[in-house]
């Protein structure tokens, strides 16, 4: 499947901005299972230089920074992806408690994981996520079938409300109001796997989404998205969209690895200014043939 | 007879030993060092040693060291504590010593990059991934930093103790902003000041060497085949408690002291921002925690670091001594694996040991730290989260219970030590000598292939007796650390060709020291005008106790009023208007003017008052401390000192009151003499001047229009002209001209016109105007400025002036338009100078991040 990507981020603020400092994350990876081409990056206005930069995960950064004057800044990111068709792996039956056992004795292995199963910056556990947790990875389930019935759970308790939470909403308050969106959703799933010793990472992209049926698809209705990737002993890591309760196929394009949001935000940047800013991101995932 | 009283002094410390002391050698004898130390002690005596003492006291005291935040709320400032008697260490040891801490450094260093990079160390099982993953002092985003120079550990500061066995043993590591190098050396400045006989008989090694080496290895960083390395020192600031040894060292060393904010990321560039352009920043020696230094990529909360800052480091376009992420070697936990890392990467043996630790997160471990804890002592893996050491001696059996449950609930994050009993060594504590248990703090700096370590160092012993717990913040006592030799020290200074005086020479002035400067001239000012309308007004108050009993005549209220404009303290003596359905007697206050004008001199929460205005005096004065020098800084200390005088002033004397008053005048007085006299002529010496004269005449505008504005009857009147002709310091040459008569018009005439008396008007102005022409302009060096074309219009307004016209009045209300509208007129141009400076000089626009997180208390930098 290919797709052409592009994602607009617009900010203005109350007052001018006399220094700019950012970091964006916006460069959908290249890997086995897909491949981005003719990535472009048009930034008004305009800095004097962009560095890339691969960060600790693998991911690509770009840095820049402003120091004219302005009320307004625009972040265009375009490219063109082509998503591989995903050879079905071998399904492993190991249990949680086999698979929670792996990850502490074999060495090598934990090495590899052990950064994905200890609390990051949003992602921390208490009794509640614990127990909640508890209810979908059962110990003697097979590990794959309880991260399903997991996504599920979640699929199916929770509701989508765009605007209900912020970055910031903990997760206590997302588990007790049983609303959120893909990131909170995300980050609780991440939560419940290593609340019980389970790795799992957070991986930021886009998701094709279709138009309601008879209706033509609107520009910038898409949006970016975030689901879950899980270590499943003799797999590897797995991929799994707790939102939309499916195991991601050619749909999702991935950006980004992380431990959690913080990792991986796409665009993050220090103001100097004395006032107020609004944000506007508008996301186009349009297929081509 | 010497012999003999030389055996009593050290007989007496003897007897007092109880446990293993430096004095003694491994068989009990009398180390012959410590035995020529004691000889020069004895020939001084303890009554000799009492006032050496307390020399050093006050000398500490006047070079402003301290060990604390600067708060001028407290009643004093916590000073550095100098015990008279020296830590001595013989060449011999030391030499073992210095090899075990080299090789220490140089292990640090291949961990550091091992962590950062490979990793071996984790993948073979050296170190367990937990200690790196899961510690905070592991920065992923500094994992492709690497700078030029083949050490990434630079600077390295480790504190030692002598364990039971008689050798030195480590007992912590300092990284990422090592600390104490500066008081080691004002330790010994101050030594060999008061007290040049005690090394009559030993010979010493010298500290300066290793500063030398500093200079070397900092201007070996230079990028871009740049000669002359433009060097900052990053503070945290004047909150943080090291910030005495920020601004000595910064200036020992030659290096610009800065701020984050004083710092600036720009085309792959670090910029220092001066008032009239930007330099290139080669070289930064960071003493904030790595976490700090970056809120773009790491603590994003952070107003202390500069964003942009690791990106500039990974181009290879600034060098930082230490780079971010060597915070990862200060885990406790790491401790425990030395031994193995060492023969990992060294292939040899560990030369010095640690204090035996045990990391918690091991099965085996973990039982063992259990069933000892009594004799542990109980740290986390991650630093600074506000843990205290926890001594197992010290504890209940209820509180064992409990601190093993606080382990078992997340065995991984603690780490055990063994207590180790700690030499004790002679210290002079309430003039006697007794045995005190020391830990020493040692430096090394990277040189072209190996490490220098300073030959000394900075020694604290327990400021409890019998407790090993040994820090400043705890109020330790330094002391002074001599290396031993048996032959004298050659004086082979190698004068560091330092090649350049480039930043000296230049001054460049920070932004952020402008403003500082500025507002020093300002607040300065704002406190004496203060005094002198206090004074008047006291004095006359005074006069009219006598005469009047309490009743006060029209003139008093008008001063008293106007003494509420001036410090904008209202409603005051101004009052307020009732609102409906309130009573405000607004004439309450003049029964007993003196209660309100005491809250005026000594409430330093009162906005305008004498105390608070000083208190912001000596904030801003010690925002930029590395301006003053040794004898402002005497004074800078009595202008405290009457900052704790007159807030515990509370009485009804206005003479006491007037005395306390007087005593500050002419401190701030001193102040106002020592820097006109020593400071440079160069921006900052500008701007402080414009500060002051722009204070100045908005204070005498605001005294003199509420004072004027309305006629009164000619008896009040008089008095009244009188007192501005005195608040202007005009009254005696008023009187030489006109002798006694006093005529409004002449006042005005005076006060405003006259060009050679320097508180007119008039002359006020020019000054002003003199000092803005100095400074430096963006535009055409041939215009005015903003605040040049507002001076030019004020001075214009005040010279063609028409006094017949000024003191006209409405016959119906006895107000004086004229001469009101032209002091608000010429009040509100000078608040204009002050604003422009302010957008052209200084910087105003505040750091924030796209996504907001609530602001923590900023770490400590504790020692």
């Amino acid at each position: 499947m290919k797709y052409k990507l592009k994602h607009q981020t617009l900010y203005t603020y109350v007052n001018e901005v006399h220094n700019y400092q950012s970091i964006l994350c916006l460069q959908p990876r290249n890997s086995a299972k897909q491949i981005c081409r003719n990535f472009k990056i048009e930034i008004e206005p305009r800095p004097s230089k962009i560095y890339s930069r691969t960060d600790y995960f693998g991911n690509i950064q770009h840095y820049f920074s402003l120091h004219e004057s302005h009320k307004s800044l625009k972040v265009t990111v375009s490219s063109e992806v082509e998503v591989l068709n995903n050879p079905v792996q071998l399904f492993n039956t190991i249990s949680c408690e086999e698979a929670r056992t792996k990850f502490q004795t074999d060495l090598n292995l934990k090495n590899e994981v052990l950064q994905y199963q200890l609390p990051s910056q949003y992602i921390s556990w208490d009794d509640d996520i614990i127990a909640f947790a508890k209810t979908c990875l059962i110990p003697e389930l097979s590990l794959f079938e309880a991260v399903l019935n997991l996504n599920k759970k979640i699929f199916t308790e929770f509701r989508f409300k765009s605007g209900s939470t912020n970055v910031n909403t903990p997760l206590q308050t997302v588990l007790k109001e049983r609303k959120g969106v893909c990131q909170d959703f995300s980050h609780l799933a991440i939560a419940c796997l290593r609340s019980v010793g389970i790795p799992a990472k957070y991986v930021s992209g886009y998701i094709e989404t279709l138009p309601p049926k008879g209706k033509p698809k609107l520009e910038g209705s898409d949006a970016s998205h975030a689901w879950i990737s899980v270590y499943i002993p003799d797999m590897g890591w797995c991929e799994f969209d707790p939102t939309n309760n499916m195991i991601p196929q050619q749909r999702h394009i991935v950006t980004a690895y992380g431990r959690d949001f913080a990792d991986v935000s796409p665009l993050k940047g220090i103001i100097f200014s004395s006032g107020e800013h609004k944000v506007k991101v508008e996301v186009d995932v349009i297929p081509v043939q | 007879m010497i012999q003999d009283i030389s055996l009593g002094l050290l007989q007496a410390y003897k007897e007092s030993i109880n446990s293993y002391d430096e004095v003694l050698d491994q068989n009990g004898e009398i180390k012959p060092y410590w035995q020529g130390l004691f000889d020069t002690l004895e020939t001084i005596g303890i009554d000799g040693l009492k006032l050496h003492n307390d020399e050093i006291i006050k000398k500490l005291k006047e070079n402003g060291v301290t060990y604390n935040v600067y708060d001028s709320n407290k009643e004093s400032n916590r000073a550095w504590k100098l015990d008279p008697i020296p830590f001595l260490i013989h060449e011999s040891e030391w030499k073992t010593i210095e090899e075990g801490l080299k090789q220490r450094a140089r292990l640090l260093d291949l961990i550091l990059k091992d962590l950062y990079g490979p990793q071996t160390l984790i993948k073979n099982g050296i170190i367990p991934a937990e200690l790196v993953f899961d510690n905070s002092g592991f920065l992923l985003p500094c994992f492709d930093i690497r700078q030029k120079h083949n050490k990434q550990l630079v600077n390295y500061a480790v504190d030692l103790a002598r364990g039971p066995d008689g050798k030195m043993w480590l007992l912590d590591n300092r990284t990422q902003a090592p600390s104490g190098a500066g008081y080691a050396l004002e330790n010994r400045i101050v030594m060999s000041k008061i007290f040049p006989e005690l090394n009559k008989k030993i010979y010493r090694k010298r500290l300066s060497p290793y500063f030398s080496q500093f200079q070397q290895t900092v201007d070996s960083f230079a990028t871009h085949s740049n000669e002359n390395p433009n060097v900052v020192f990053l503070t945290p600031g004047p909150g943080t408690e090291t910030y005495f040894e920020h601004v000595y060292l910064s200036s020992y060393l030659g290096y610009t002291l800065v701020q984050g904010n004083d710092l600036l990321v720009r085309d792959g560039f670090v910029w220092l921002k001066s008032i009239d352009q930007l330099e290139r920043v080669d070289v930064i020696i960071k003493r904030l925690d790595d976490n700090w230094c970056d809120p773009l990529e790491l603590r994003r909360d952070s107003l202390l670091g500069i964003p942009g800052l690791l990106q500039v480091i990974r181009l290879g376009n600034v060098a930082v001594v230490n780079p971010p992420g060597t915070s990862i070697l200060e885990n406790y936990g790491l401790m425990a694996f030395m031994q193995n890392a060492c023969k990992f990467l060294l292939k040899e043996p560990l030369l010095m040991s640690s204090v035996a630790t045990w990391w918690c997160g091991q099965t085996k471990e973990l039982n063992f730290v259990l069933e000892n804890l009594p004799r542990l002592i109980i740290k986390k893996t991650n630093r600074k989260q506000g843990f205290r050491s926890i001594y197992g001696r010290a504890l209940n059996d209820e509180a064992l219970e409990n601190l093993k449950n606080l382990i078992l609930d997340n065995p991984k994050e603690f780490v055990a030590q063994e207590e180790v009993s700690l030499s004790t060594t002679p210290a002079f504590i309430n003039g006697v000598i007794e045995p005190r248990f020391a830990v020493l703090r040692a430096f090394l700096i990277a040189d072209n292939d190996d490490y220098k370590v300073m030959q000394g160092g900075l020694t604290r012993s327990s400021a409890i007796k019998g407790k090993f717990e040994i820090s400043n913040r705890f109020g330790g006592i330094s002391k002074d650390t001599w290396i031993i030799s048996d032959t004298p020290i050659s004086y082979q200074e190698s004068v560091a060709e330092r090649k350049y005086t480039n930043n000296q020479l230049k001054n460049s002035l920070t932004s952020r020291n402008a403003e500082n400067l500025f507002w020093v001239g300002r607040l300065c000012e704002r406190t004496m005008a203060l005094r002198s309308f206090l004074k008047i007004i006291l004095n006359r108050l005074n006069e009219n106790v006598t005469k009047h009993g309490n009743k006060q005549p029209e003139f008093l209220v008008v001063l008293l009023k106007s003494l509420t404009h001036l410090t904008q303290t209202y409603p005051g003596f101004v009052g307020k208007e009732a609102k409906e359905d309130e009573e405000f007697d607004n004439e309450a206050i003049y029964e007993n003017p003196i209660s309100e004008l005491l809250l005026l001199i000594n409430d330093p929460k009162k906005v305008g008052s004498v105390v608070y205005n000083i208190q912001s005096l000596l904030n801003t004065i010690n925002q930029v401390s590395e301006k003053w020098n040794h004898d402002t800084r005497r004074i800078i200390n009595l202008v405290e000192d009457s900052l704790f005088a007159l807030k515990n002033t509370n009485t009804n004397n206005i003479n006491y009151v007037n005395h306390g008053l007087d005593k500050l005048h002419i401190r701030l007085f001193s102040f106002y003499g020592n820097i006109y006299e020593t400071l440079p002529r160069d921006n900052g010496f500008y701007l402080l001047e414009a500060g002051k004269n722009v204070e100045r005449i908005l204070s005498l505008l605001s005294v003199f229009r509420s004072t004027l504005n309305f006629k009164k009857n000619e008896e009040e009147e008089i008095l009244l002209m009188e007192a501005i002709l005195e608040n202007h310091h005009l009254l005696s040459q008023y009187r030489n001209i006109y002798k006694s008569h006093l005529s409004l018009k002449a006042v005005i005439n005076m006060v405003f016109l006259e060009k050679n008396l320097p508180y007119t008007l008039a002359f006020l102005l020019d000054t002003l105007t003199e000092y803005l022409s100095k400074l430096p302009k963006t535009n055409d060096p041939n215009r005015l400025s903003i605040a040049e074309k507002s001076v030019l219009e004020a001075s214009t307004i005040v010279k063609l002036i028409d006094a017949d016209s000024l003191i006209k009045e409405d016959e119906l209300t006895m107000f004086r338009p004229e001469l009101d509208a032209t002091i608000a007129k010429v009040f509100q141009l000078i608040c204009n100078v002050s604003n422009n400076l302010a957008s052209l000089y200084f910087n105003h626009s505040v750091m924030q991040h796209s996504v907001f997180d609530t602001l923590e208390n900023i770490e400590t930098d504790e020692i």
